[in-house]
């Protein structure tokens, strides 16, 4: 009898626990993300989704809250590029995004052409935004989002190292660049060197060169099929695979990081690296006795700057708290909010209503930055620029390695865009 | 005794045998609803983790679908074309196979001889297993951070430094020159796999009768004799096991080459987990990306039958 209603005991109990486990499956699968409230007036909760993490905003967070104390900001960030880019365009596809987020150049052409982010273009802080920062995010007359700063990128050297071979001024074309780097060599100093783990700085501001030669529009030609790669980037490429023929720079910078470059440059052994104004601020408190520098790339028409235009922010096509991210992006945009995040970051910020105090090793950078005078090609490339960007970096690669020559890395991405554009 | 003069009343046979019968069905069928029950949460998972997502990839792959827009416009077979066509694709293809290949290869010829040398008593056995399992604990993103770290290919990479202190040899461009790049992500894949394999086959070897051993060497035959017709055949089964999973995580393999080298120098070590994924999410051209993961999902079935086929035929002779 005891056995009999052990058994029975024992089928019920699985029965129960089999049903358990299948409804609490049910259950978590059925479970979705709950949204914010707010009201017309814009209080409530507004959500915002970053690649900046808690840390770098909460400042900013904070701030909002004691200006706004009616609106809570649900904050969630996701590191850049690949994560934030997947969760965000997961999120947007299942409208779950948040109200505000940040647009960038690796998802701009999505979001402008799905129209997923609201235009602001009527919005009055517009006003106060820089022009270049209009333009990266407007497609049709309308701009989906508005960034508050810009980077520039060129030339950091080691004063001290420069000194040895009688540095006076920054070398005005590509020929006095390259004597400077071969008295360096001659000198027992390394050079240059710069990663090739991405398009180089050194690249992106020869061609950036090319396209100011043609009026700035050399990408809307080369994509309405006026110009090609070939034409415009055969030359910048040739000067630079100068340095790998000429010895100044080792073939092996096709296979370093951006971090071991710095961290040589750091150590006081290379004399000039290329990258952005944004490494300018950890590198100074790594090695905080070196005694920087920052000039353009020299070419052959003049000097030039690589850079870009940085995220912007921008309100969810589909929020259901317009009011609420409308106050949150115009703090965003504000005179207060800008000064706490260019203090924080140290970052060329773009708005005309604050001027920021900039590492002296940046100023020769700064007006040409906050002009708008720079280039990078996966920012001004017209579509599908991220799969440009890998195509490029890889043929780059190829030619420090010596394996291929400038002619076929133009004409390799003239192949890749005519293949793309299908 | 009691049971002996007094018999119990005997039911019908008939009522009796319907009644077990009918109690005997209903037991089963509670049985099989419980059992079912169970399975219920696993085939959620299986369906909406796996099954679905499959659909949709295979849906997505004759669209233009970008992942953002709702649209996605019918194109037919122009993704399955351009994944032919496209440049990093060969590259991707034939660094995968080389990987997924050379490993499984390597660490298999690795992993059984030191499996062997670990299944003998000596003194620090357990220190000198954990030193070779140690490899397997940590992420293989992270080791491979710090092994871009060790194969700098300038003259402070750790390998570098210590090849000029010993040889005076001028720097070697590890992760910077096609063929040892490709070399260096199979070295790092190799070394960590090579401790967890090894511990597999340790368990099959400890499962062999010591009987075999004792009756081999009483018949004269050498250590050699007895790896090759004791060891060996009997460690077919987990040859099965190791070089399926072997080989199915070198056909996916992602982390250690993107960490490494990032696919390259060029697209010298590119994956096709990385192409995938790059077109997908980063270019946002999940038709694209969908047509190369069935197509890869076919590969990767194909190449798994084969091996399984392979390895049946083996076990089937040694057994």
């Amino acid at each position: 009898m005891k056995r009999s209603w052990n058994i029975t005991f024992g089928r019920r109990r699985l029965q129960a626990i089999g049903l358990g486990i299948a409804v609490a499956v049910a259950a978590t699968s059925l479970a979705a993300c709950g949204g914010g409230t707010s009201s017309g007036d814009g209080s409530g909760t507004v959500s915002f989704f970053s690649w900046d993490n808690q840390q770098t905003m909460q400042p900013l967070l904070d701030e909002f809250q004691k200006e706004n104390p009616t609106i809570k900001v649900d904050f969630s960030w996701a590191p850049p590029v690949s994560q934030y880019i997947s969760t965000l365009q997961t999120r947007l596809r299942s409208n779950t995004a948040a109200d505000v987020f940040i647009i960038t150049a690796e998802n701009k052409v999505q979001i402008m052409n799905g129209k997923l982010a609201k235009d602001l273009s009527k919005e009055p802080f517009i006003q106060n935004i820089a022009q270049s920062a209009k333009d990266t995010y407007t497609k049709d007359g309308a701009i989906y989002g508005a960034a508050t700063s810009s980077w520039g990128g060129g030339i950091l050297y080691n004063k001290d190292l420069l000194a040895k071979v009688g540095f006076t001024q920054a070398p005005r074309t590509w020929d006095e660049f390259l004597s400077l780097c071969h008295k360096l060599k001659d000198a027992g100093i390394t050079p240059f060197l710069e990663a090739a783990d991405g398009i180089p700085v050194t690249v992106a501001a020869l061609v950036g060169l090319q396209n100011q030669q043609l009026g700035g529009t050399m990408d809307a030609q080369i994509w309405a099929g006026k110009e090609s790669f070939s034409n415009t980037w055969t030359q910048p490429l040739t000067m630079w695979e100068q340095l790998f023929s000429q010895g100044i720079e080792t073939r092996s910078a096709a296979g370093l990081t951006g971090d071991q470059v710095t961290q040589e440059f750091e150590k006081g052994t290379v004399a000039m690296t290329a990258t952005g104004s944004w490494a300018l601020g950890s590198i100074s408190k790594a090695a905080p006795n070196l005694n920087l520098g920052f000039m353009a790339v020299p070419g052959q028409s003049g000097t030039y700057w690589a850079g870009a235009v940085a995220p912007g922010y921008a309100i969810n096509a589909k929020t259901e708290h317009p009011a609420a991210a409308e106050k949150f992006v115009t703090f965003l945009q504000s005179k207060t909010a800008v000064e706490m995040a260019q203090k924080a970051s140290g970052a060329i910020t773009t708005t005309a209503d604050y001027t920021p105090t900039i590492d002296p090793a940046l100023s020769d950078m700064v007006s040409a930055v906050r002009a708008g005078e720079f280039y990078l090609p996966q920012s001004s490339w017209l579509t599908n620029s991220d799969a440009l960007d890998t195509e490029a970096t890889a043929l780059l690669q190829q030619l420090a390695q010596g394996k291929a020559s400038p002619q076929q890395v133009a004409s390799g991405l003239d192949t890749k865009l005519k293949s793309l554009n299908g | 005794m009691a049971l002996m003069t007094s018999l119990p009343t005997k039911p019908t046979p008939h009522v009796q045998g319907r009644s077990r019968v009918g109690r005997i069905s209903l037991d089963r069928l509670r049985e099989r609803g419980a059992i079912s029950l169970f399975l219920l949460p696993i085939t959620a998972v299986l369906v909406l983790l796996f099954l679905i997502p499959l659909a949709q990839s295979v849906y997505y792959s004759f669209t233009d679908y970008d992942g953002y827009s709702a649209n996605a416009d019918f194109i037919g077979l122009r993704n399955y074309k351009s994944a032919f066509t496209d440049s990093s694709m060969v590259g991707s293809l034939t660094f995968t196979t080389v990987y997924a290949i050379g490993t499984t290869l390597v660490i298999t010829v690795l992993a059984i001889p030191l499996a062997v040398i670990l299944n003998r008593r000596f003194a620090g056995r357990g220190f000198v297993k954990s030193v070779f399992f140690f490899p397997a604990v940590p992420s293989v993103a992270l080791l491979g951070l710090v092994w871009v770290f060790i194969l700098n290919p300038l003259g402070s990479g750790v390998v570098n430094s210590v090849l000029h202190a010993i040889a005076g040899s001028g720097p070697v461009p590890w992760l910077s020159q096609d063929r040892l790049a490709q070399l260096s992500v199979l070295g790092v894949g190799v070394w960590a796999g090579t401790g967890w394999h090894a511990t597999i086959y340790l368990a099959y070897l400890q499962s062999i009768p010591a009987e075999y051993y004792e009756a081999a060497t009483i018949d004269g035959a050498s250590p050699m004799q007895m790896f090759r017709s004791i060891t060996l055949p009997l460690l077919t089964p987990a040859m099965t096991v190791s070089t399926l999973l072997l080989l199915t995580a070198g056909l996916k393999v992602f982390d250690l080459p993107f960490t490494l080298t990032k696919g390259g120098p060029g697209f010298a070590t590119h994956t096709i987990t990385q192409s995938i994924i790059e077109n997908g999410i980063a270019q946002g051209r999940v038709g694209q990306a969908s047509a190369l993961a069935v197509l890869f999902l076919i590969v990767v079935g194909l190449v798994v039958l084969a091996q399984l086929f392979i390895a049946r035929r083996l076990e089937g002779r040694y057994s």
